[in-house]
């Protein structure tokens, strides 16, 4: 595929199919919600959501500038934290902490990033594997400043200069706003010359670094913009919760956020949203299956794997950006002999 | 109109009146509860006993020719607070539900407990150990002797053994912390000294660098913090370090499967328990032949206990609030729980909905535990 074609919009996406997006996140669904009145919809759509923005800015890193990126949870943790903090101990409420969150979490991501960064392929992932740890265990064991594994009870629900949003429907519509708002920016982010310069590190970061592409600094930036998106999650799941607890941001949420960018396809945003969709909504709606639902919802991963290498809308194949992390012992076809390891 | 649609249409009234004629029959004599618990995952081990023992406490109820029967909803929450709370909301929607019980852990039960404070369903968990649990509000309920109750307890126990000098490990969760406070606290109000305290993460496999930290601190007796798994790795290489200094743990080891995975490593070890399944009490050998029936012949821990007595408190307040009951109705029969004869002691709810629970001493001893006068 020609990289420019990428910078474009995707096809079809003129002004009617965000329109009709729009219409349905902010009109239909909100119509469909209030309809049924149940807690437990608008909790799943609010989830999800969550979940959409999550999964979207681990994109960034993940799906267009193809880094393994395996500790995004933990400034999911750093930014509902930085909410649960402010918001209990200087009395701040949501309109403040939404920012700052996202702020705190892109600070502590750059601090982390500045040795970490020139690292590539499996290296970087396993930093970011030990970053996510770490933030983890301050979060679990500095029990002085994030009371340890006790967690926090965030009394400060959704507000927006003062006026409170803790209805159902008012929280459901701040947090499809904000998600919707972070979501666009990430889209024209990755869809953008900017994002261009990110998949060419995907593609050949050697080659990049060659043509004047200063990848360890595209790098970080696209690793601190990530943190940034992922900590406005965090703030939004601390305030509609009420309690967090270390055990929300530990290594398996980095997995499953991982999972939702590779189902729904690498280096696509759509397919990242989908994906995040797919893994909130498939285990709820499987609940009637019992103790058989993880298999359910495994199987659905492994045979989208198996199937769609690409996901559902990926550009390039997981197994390739694996394969390529995983070693540059793999090698394509080369002079007729087989693909394989060298 | 075509053939097709009037056919659904006539399938969907169907499906309505019977709806609604299910839905009038369940009101009439039928009661839902939901229990939502870990039925997968890393605490999936706790939730299935937590089923079973439901189960028993359920199919009694039944078969006792009550006013009225029971029903329990069970939801896998997988020890996830995302998990937790969408089931919560489920549970509130369901407006037959009239209680809940569970989560398995404290950090769950307190996501979960906010939307229940929310709309008012009283909440009853069997293990949720956090101090701040019943705090939340008026329909927050446990089943389990909290250490602010336990360590003191404790603390006397060993300072009249003669220890003065006592070093305390726990895990590093939420319950862990309220060890170790509630323990260091008892200690300092009748004399002795804890010369050591630390935390260890759950589930760690090398305990030998923290247990030498410990002996140099010289301790007459280490008190402990932990749970089956832990616990056994821990008395393990206790042994293996050949160090001599006498543990104690609280009533969240008492479990067979302690005895079953430490070997001789738990001879010796001092615990307290609120359930003894070699009490010849009837109401407690009648559930330990069920779990053992329903189990290959195991026999039932502390925590399986528990959950059979809070769903069968549970049960009796509903049955106080009958009939009608409603939520509100329910959470005020809960609160007046007296002296509920459970098979983990009597049970009594204080004014802040803390269980008042008796508790027992045991040593292991010849591979089982064995209750002990001191």
């Amino acid at each position: 595929m020609n990289v420019s074609d990428l910078s474009a919009p995707p096809r079809g996406q003129g002004v009617l199919i965000p329109l009709l997006l729009a219409l349905l996140v902010f009109v239909g669904l909100p119509a469909l919600l209030a309809g049924f009145d149940r807690g437990y919809f608008y909790q799943i759509a609010n989830l999800a959501l969550i979940f959409v923005l999550l999964s979207a800015s681990m994109h960034l890193v993940t799906g267009v500038a193809g880094l393994l990126h395996l500790g995004h949870a933990a400034f999911y943790g750093v930014g509902a934290y930085t909410a649960a903090l402010l918001s209990t101990k200087f009395g701040l409420g949501f309109t403040a902490t939404l920012p700052l969150s996202g702020l705190v979490a892109a600070l502590i991501a750059f601090l982390v990033a500045l040795p970490t960064m020139r690292l590539v392929s499996i290296y970087f992932a396993v930093a970011t594997l030990a970053i996510g740890q770490m933030l983890y265990l301050v979060m679990l064991n500095w029990v002085e400043l994030t009371k340890g594994p006790n967690g926090i009870i965030v009394t400060k629900g959704l507000e927006l200069f003062g006026f409170s949003l803790s209805g159902r429907l008012a929280t459901y519509y701040t947090v499809a706003a904000v998600v919707t708002l972070c979501v666009l920016a990430i889209g024209r982010l990755s869809h953008s010359y900017y994002g261009n310069a990110l998949r060419s590190i995907r593609e050949d970061d050697q080659c990049a670094d060659a043509m004047g592409v200063s990848t360890a600094r595209l790098k970080m930036e696209a690793f601190t913009l990530s943190a940034f998106f992922a900590g406005v999650a965090g703030s939004l799941w601390a305030h509609m919760t009420g309690y967090i607890s270390p055990g929300d941001f530990k290594f398996s949420e980095s997995i499953l956020i991982l999972a939702m960018v590779v189902v729904g396809g690498l280096g696509s945003l759509p397919g990242a949203v989908i994906g995040a969709l797919l893994l909130i909504l498939l285990p709820e709606g499987l609940r009637a299956f019992g103790d058989f639902r993880n298999i359910m919802v495994g199987l659905v991963m492994f045979l989208s794997i198996l199937l769609l290498p690409k996901g559902l809308l990926g550009e390039v194949s997981a197994l390739q950006l694996a394969r390529r992390q995983l070693g540059a012992a793999w090698r394509n076809t080369v002079k007729g002999e087989g693909i394989g390891w060298r | 109109m075509t053939a097709r649609s009037s056919l659904l249409k006539t399938a969907s009234l169907a499906a309505l009146v019977t709806g609604a004629l299910a839905g009038t029959a369940l009101a009439a004599d039928t009661v839902k509860l939901g229990y939502q618990l870990p039925l997968t995952g890393e605490t999936a081990q706790y939730g299935q006993d937590f089923r079973k023992a439901a189960e028993i406490a359920l199919t009694e109820f039944n078969a006792a020719g009550k006013p009225f029967k029971a029903e329990i909803v069970f939801e896998d929450s997988r020890s996830d607070a995302k998990e937790g709370t969408n089931i919560a909301r489920k549970f509130v929607d369901d407006k037959e539900i009239v209680g809940v019980l569970g989560d398995f852990t404290s950090g769950v039960s307190m996501a979960a407990a906010q939307v229940y404070k929310e709309a008012g369903l009283p909440q009853l968990s069997q293990t949720a150990s956090h101090p701040d649990y019943t705090k939340i509000s008026k329909y927050q309920f446990r089943n389990i002797a909290t250490q602010a109750q336990e360590g003191p307890y404790n603390a006397k126990w060993m300072l009249s053994k003669g220890y003065k000098n006592i070093a305390v490990i726990a895990e590093q969760t939420d319950w862990g912390q309220s060890v170790v406070s509630g323990f260091t606290e008892g200690v300092k109000a009748n004399g002795g000294t804890v010369v050591f305290s630390e935390f260890f993460n759950r589930g760690l496999k090398d305990y030998r660098s923290l247990i030498s930290k410990l002996e140099r601190a010289k301790p007459d007796a280490i008190y402990t913090g932990f749970f089956y798994e832990d616990g056994a790795q821990f008395l393990r290489q206790v042994q293996q370090l050949g160090i001599k200094t006498p543990v104690y743990s609280t009533s969240a080891a008492y479990s067979p499967k302690l005895i079953e995975l430490a070997g001789d490593a738990a001879e010796g070890v001092h615990l307290t328990s609120n359930f003894l399944p070699t009490d010849p009490a009837p109401h407690i050998q009648h559930f330990v032949t069920e779990w053992k029936a329903a189990s290959n012949g195991a026999v039932p821990g502390q925590f399986p206990a528990q959950a059979y007595d809070a769903v069968r408190i549970m049960l009796a307040a509903v049955e106080k609030a009958y009939p009608n009951p409603t939520r509100e109705k329910v959470r005020d029969a809960l609160a007046q729980t007296k002296d509920f004869p459970g098979v983990t002691g009597k049970t009594s709810f204080s004014a802040d909905r803390e269980a008042e629970k008796e508790l027992v001493k045991v040593e292991v001893k010849g591979g089982a535990f064995v209750p002990v006068a001191d």
